[in-house]
């Protein structure tokens, strides 16, 4: 299968542990891979290397079957933390990006400042976090690349934009083209991405579906109870619990697997409220972790 | 792509040297208009050796030693080169500080042509800033009663801008190789004054010293009497040339930060 991404032996050692280490990655052409990690991963570094940022160490990547400088005419970029030029108005960073790009159709700008809301016409100084992020993303997304890297996109959108983002993505995805996105999060990439490759500490833990992933990482649910809370020990035999804690007035399952046994021995009481905590993904793949690479 | 870059960086930068080229003529007429009332009465002071020559010579009683005094050896050079070191480090270094650089680079451009056409559009407008400082010195000397022809003027605003150049390449390639506006900025003001100081005391310490800066090039032989030195021109600009080679060979093979 061609790849988008390929990478052997990537290596970027920034000296006392830190940086990316044989990092052997294959983006697959046309689908859409959630790169994920705690801060500090590597994520970043290695979206770096594929855009020629940074140098690696060691190691190769090509990008679109070309070295990663050539490729960038054809690759979209989003920084994970970027700035604009701040006297300019957003219209005038756009159309020097555009000029840079070199083959990027005026109404292409406007269309997609018209999906995100983004005002065109402010300076960039007076734009909100959320605004600049859109300035990034149409600027990114504006030359069509065959490629996107997107490095923490969702970072400062409100609810509707990312929405928005969202469907975005699945249209490129539709056209066959291919996404690489970071986050250090599981549920930002949950309902885009086809598979995600798990970092840490610079080193591939993991590389698989959301399917499998989902299926093997540990959940964690707070129960509240219209009454007293139940004994907790209600919920340590059903298989695949890994431990369940009374805490005040509710009750934290962490489990793997089904979710059906754990509900079930819930509903036994009168439930008034279930939360799914949105673990930072330290917590989620705590075992993935522990067990190494799988 | 060059174009663009370029466009952007005129852009960018004009402001600020719109504002010093209206200051820089302002004083320069401001000084001729003085100098029937100060020039007269001052006469030529006797300053000690090295001092003098720090300040420019002290002659006040023609108006071409007036301007040397006032104009060509300290408001002149702190106003271009000034203005061509902030220019310089905010470009490469300011860009990558803010982490705007990294998301321009990810771009299909050209690392040592991005360089070459910041520092293109910041060297047309020291250029421009030399013009503004030839017309401030024209309607100086006219205010003064006149003394100097407009050649002679146009010699110490063209050596000005070389000196402009200079200075300016010295701080986009300490940009251009550490990608920090502080170091870039800092350095070259630093060196700046060093080799003002040593140009200025070389003649009581060691003639030869004078050789190794900028100021010796720019006003060592005086444009305003002696025209334009087109040696020492040569030699600015083969100094910016290989400060610019520099910049560009660290800048196109370096990481940038993100």
């Amino acid at each position: 299968m061609p790849a988008a991404v390929r990478t052997e032996g990537l290596t970027k050692d920034y000296g006392s542990g830190r940086g990316v280490f044989e990092l052997d990655l294959e983006v697959r052409d046309g689908e859409i891979l959630g790169f994920l990690g705690p801060n500090g991963a590597g994520k970043s570094t290695t979206m770096r290397m594929l855009l020629g940022l940074a140098r690696p160490t060691a190691g190769r990547a090509e990008v679109l079957g070309r070295d990663v400088l050539s490729a960038r005419e054809r690759v979209g970029y989003l920084a994970g933390d970027f700035e604009l030029y701040e006297q300019l108005t957003g219209a005038a960073v756009l159309a020097y990006f555009a000029r840079l790009r070199g083959d990027v159709p005026k109404a292409r700008i406007g269309e997609l400042a018209e999906r995100f809301g983004a005002d065109l016409h402010r300076p960039v100084r007076e734009l909100s976090t959320g605004n600049r992020q859109k300035l990034g993303l149409i600027q990114a997304f504006m030359g069509e690349p065959e490629l996107l890297i997107l490095d923490e996109p969702i970072a400062g959108l409100d609810p509707l934009v990312q929405r928005r983002f969202h469907d975005l993505l699945g249209e490129v995805r539709a056209q066959g083209r291919t996404v690489l996105l970071s986050s250090h999060t599981l549920s930002e990439v949950d309902r885009v991405a086809d598979r995600v490759a798990v970092l840490r500490a610079g080193r591939l833990a993991v590389v698989d579906t959301l399917e499998h992933l989902r299926a093997i990482a540990v959940r964690r649910w707070e129960i509240e109870f219209t009454g007293p809370p139940p004994d907790p020990g209600r919920f340590r035999g059903i298989p695949g619990v890994l431990s369940a804690e009374r805490n005040g007035e509710h009750v934290t399952v962490a489990f793997e697997g089904d979710a059906d046994a754990v509900l079930k021995a819930a509903a036994e009481s009168e439930v008034r409220e279930l939360r799914v905590r949105d673990d930072d993904l330290e917590q989620v793949f705590l075992r993935l972790y522990e067990d190494g690479p799988a | 792509m060059t174009a663009a870059a370029f466009g952007l960086e005129l852009r960018l930068r004009a402001r600020s040297f719109v504002l010093a080229g209206l200051g820089l003529m302002a004083v320069a007429a401001i000084t001729g208009a003085l100098f029937p009332a100060f020039g007269e009465s001052l006469g030529k002071v006797d300053l000690p050796e090295g001092v003098g020559d720090l300040l420019g010579g002290g002659d006040f009683a023609s108006i071409a030693g007036w301007l040397d005094t006032e104009i060509a050896s300290v408001y002149g050079p702190l106003v271009v080169a000034g203005s061509a070191i902030a220019a310089a480090a905010a470009t490469i270094a300011g860009e990558e500080e803010r982490r705007i650089l990294a998301l321009v680079l990810a771009h299909p451009v050209a690392r040592t042509r991005l360089l070459l056409a910041k520092g293109a559009a910041i060297a047309l407008l020291v250029a421009a800033l030399g013009v503004a400082c030839w017309l401030g010195l024209l309607v100086s000397v006219a205010l003064a009663g006149g003394g100097i022809g407009a050649g002679k003027l146009a010699a110490l605003a063209l050596h000005l801008a070389f000196l402009g150049l200079a200075f300016g390449a010295l701080a986009l390639a300490l940009g251009g190789v550490t990608g920090r506006r502080a170091v870039a900025a800092g350095g070259s003001a630093a060196v700046a004054v060093a080799m003002y100081l040593v140009n200025g005391l070389a003649p009581v310490v060691a003639d030869w010293l004078q050789y190794l800066t900028f100021f010796h090039y720019y006003e060592g032989n005086e444009p305003l009497r002696d025209g334009v030195d087109p040696g020492h021109l040569a030699v600015l600009a083969a100094v910016t040339a290989a400060l610019l080679a520099v910049a560009a060979a660290v800048f196109r093979d370096r990481d940038v930060r993100g």
